[in-house]
């Protein structure tokens, strides 16, 4: 099997094994419900830019929870046989697709959710599309490997936090930037450049994370 | 010589801190009063010198008010009280070279003793009718010619700043000695992953150690200068904030090693971590901070070092300061590398 069939014979997995159980998907759509009601409830009025930072923030916390489970909740044998038959980075590549989906489909139930309780403030859809898509890319980047790193240790779910919260922050930092352009809080500037550097970012990162995944694979 | 660079460290930094620390600053301005005066009258006001000899060759003291290069009005008579002080009188004219009421105009003092020294835009002058043509003329009568030069070694004279321009030797060089450092853990890191001798996880573990630790002071000696510059300890400074995130990162990877009993997986994967958090500094404290509006120099169109605020003598002391941060931040690293290795081999036998 080349690496692409590899990776389409691991995303199938993914999705039918979440399609089949199912409380994953529905774990964190309960988990983004309560969390943007319980924002509602605690903020009654909520400005645009309360709710650009809300949005980002919960997104934050649910894409952590998310994504914590893709390398966490592998089993020790399912990992054995995966690290026979499949190339590492296959299996890293699949990953961060599978999760990259994952969290946009959360992005995009977070925003209906946030919009109905809160009012819906965002005025260019194309640029809030563009940093939800970049968002979810970053994110699933970032935690999957993290949560890579994770794995191997005892304490992981501590450990996710500690080991990704900063590393996350600049791509925050330019998410919450580039949306708040769409909401028309920074009018008239250039966001460009933000979204190159975003790119870029996300580029470094799979980049590197590509490298390095075959020296933490082997046990 | 095996330990000739040990040495070297310490002679440098001791060069640092006795030349850093003594030599003094040029002569400058530190206040005037009244600071805002009024077109057609003559009027007195009271200098405030620093590090200033007024008294001596005082005959030969000479003050204008100026803007830009060619418009300069100079003083009438300059009568000086002590060394610090001195009282200028200006007759001013009833016309300012401007469109508008009011003007701002640099203070200028010239001596054989002390140099030139400037206050700029320290004294502002209102008008009440405007006349720009006239106000120019009036302003072009007596122009600034022959300033002295200060013979002496000194370290330039600013306003906000004043002597804090020293903590240039430590808040500046401490950063750029943690980059080299943090360059060589991970360098270590990579070979320790080329190669898997324990020995290169344990270089890249006391370099890490040693970052964090002139990391850490670079924060806090540029929260001591912000505090004096900018008036508080911390102003959300989006450098200091991006720094205060690499901490947290460093941070991280210690949090990372205690959490393994197994060396070799401890090794391996605080490695690949070093790599990757590393990776993520460079956007957060290079890319970040130039995007948006910074206090630092060199941002948000503050003067960057190079231009004025770093004069020759100052870099002969910035530059020799960096290398001198680097080797003793070596050396530490040395010490913590010897004891995680009699460590190692305590565990082991």
């Amino acid at each position: 099997m080349n690496l692409f069939a590899q990776i389409m014979h691991l995303l199938h997995k993914e999705i039918t094994l979440e399609w089949r159980q199912r409380y994953a998907i529905s774990g964190i759509l309960l988990y983004v419900l309560s969390t943007v009601f319980i924002v509602y409830i605690s903020f009654q009025n909520i400005s645009p830019q309360v709710w650009n930072v809300l949005f980002w923030v919960i997104m934050l916390f649910a894409s952590v929870n998310a994504v914590m489970k893709s390398f966490v909740q592998e089993s020790g044998y399912r990992q054995l046989y995966y690290f026979q038959l499949l190339h590492p980075i296959a299996i890293l590549l699949s990953k961060m697709i599978y999760n990259a989906l994952l969290l946009l489909v959360l992005g995009v139930l977070t925003y209906v959710a946030l919009s109905f309780v809160a009012g819906n403030p965002v005025q260019e859809a194309g640029s809030f599309a563009l940093a939800l898509f970049l968002g979810s890319t970053g994110f699933s980047i970032t935690f999957t490997f993290v949560s890579a790193i994770a794995a191997k240790a005892d304490n992981s779910s501590t450990l996710m936090a500690i080991l990704s919260f900063p590393v996350v922050i600049p791509i925050l930092l330019l998410l919450v930037n580039l949306s708040a352009h769409s909401i028309g809080l920074l009018g008239g500037t250039d966001i460009g450049d933000k979204i190159m550097l975003l790119g870029a970012v996300d580029l470094i990162l799979v980049a590197l994370g590509l490298v390095l995944f075959p020296f933490l694979w082997r046990d | 010589m095996k330990y000739w660079w040990k040495i070297l460290g310490v002679l440098l930094l001791t060069y640092t801190f006795v030349f850093g620390l003594l030599t003094p600053l040029k002569t400058g301005i530190t206040g005037a009063t009244p600071y805002s005066l009024k077109a057609g009258q003559t009027q007195v006001v009271t200098v405030t010198g620093y590090n200033s000899f007024f008294t001596k060759e005082k005959e030969k003291l000479r003050a204008w008010l100026k803007s830009g290069n060619d418009l300069a009005l100079a003083a009438k008579s300059i009568e000086v009280v002590d060394d610090r002080t001195a009282k200028l009188t200006f007759d001013l004219p009833a016309h300012l070279p401007t469109n508008s009421k009011v003007k701002d105009f640099t203070l200028l003092i010239d001596s054989p003793a002390d140099g030139a020294s400037i206050l700029p835009g320290g004294i502002s002058i209102t008008q009440d009718s405007v006349n720009q043509a006239l106000g120019s003329q009036l302003w072009s009568q007596s122009p600034i010619a022959e300033l002295h030069e200060k013979q002496a070694i000194t370290f330039p004279f600013r306003n906000i700043l004043g002597e804090t321009i020293r903590n240039t030797y430590y808040h500046v060089p401490m950063w750029m000695a943690m980059f080299i450092i943090f360059i060589g853990a991970v360098t270590f890191s990579i070979k320790y992953l080329a190669k898997g001798e324990a020995d290169f996880d344990r270089k890249a573990m006391a370099l890490t150690n040693v970052g964090l630790m002139l990391g850490l002071l670079g924060l806090v000696t540029g929260a001591i200068w912000a505090k004096h510059t900018w008036g508080k300890y911390w102003s959300w400074d989006v450098k200091q904030n991006m720094t205060a995130i690499a901490m947290l990162i460093y941070g991280a990877y210690f949090v990372l090693r205690a959490s393994f009993d197994d060396p070799e997986k401890k090794a391996r994967v605080s490695a690949v971590f070093n790599i990757f958090a590393f990776a993520s500094l460079v956007p957060l404290i290079y890319i970040i901070p130039k995007l948006t509006d910074s206090l630092h120099p060199g941002a948000g169109g503050n003067i960057a070092f190079g231009s004025e605020d770093l004069d020759n003598t100052m870099r002969m002391v910035f530059y020799p300061a960096i290398i001198g941060w680097a080797l003793l931040g070596l050396w530490i690293g040395q010490v913590i590398l010897r004891s995680a290795r009699l460590r190692d081999r305590l565990l082991d036998t």
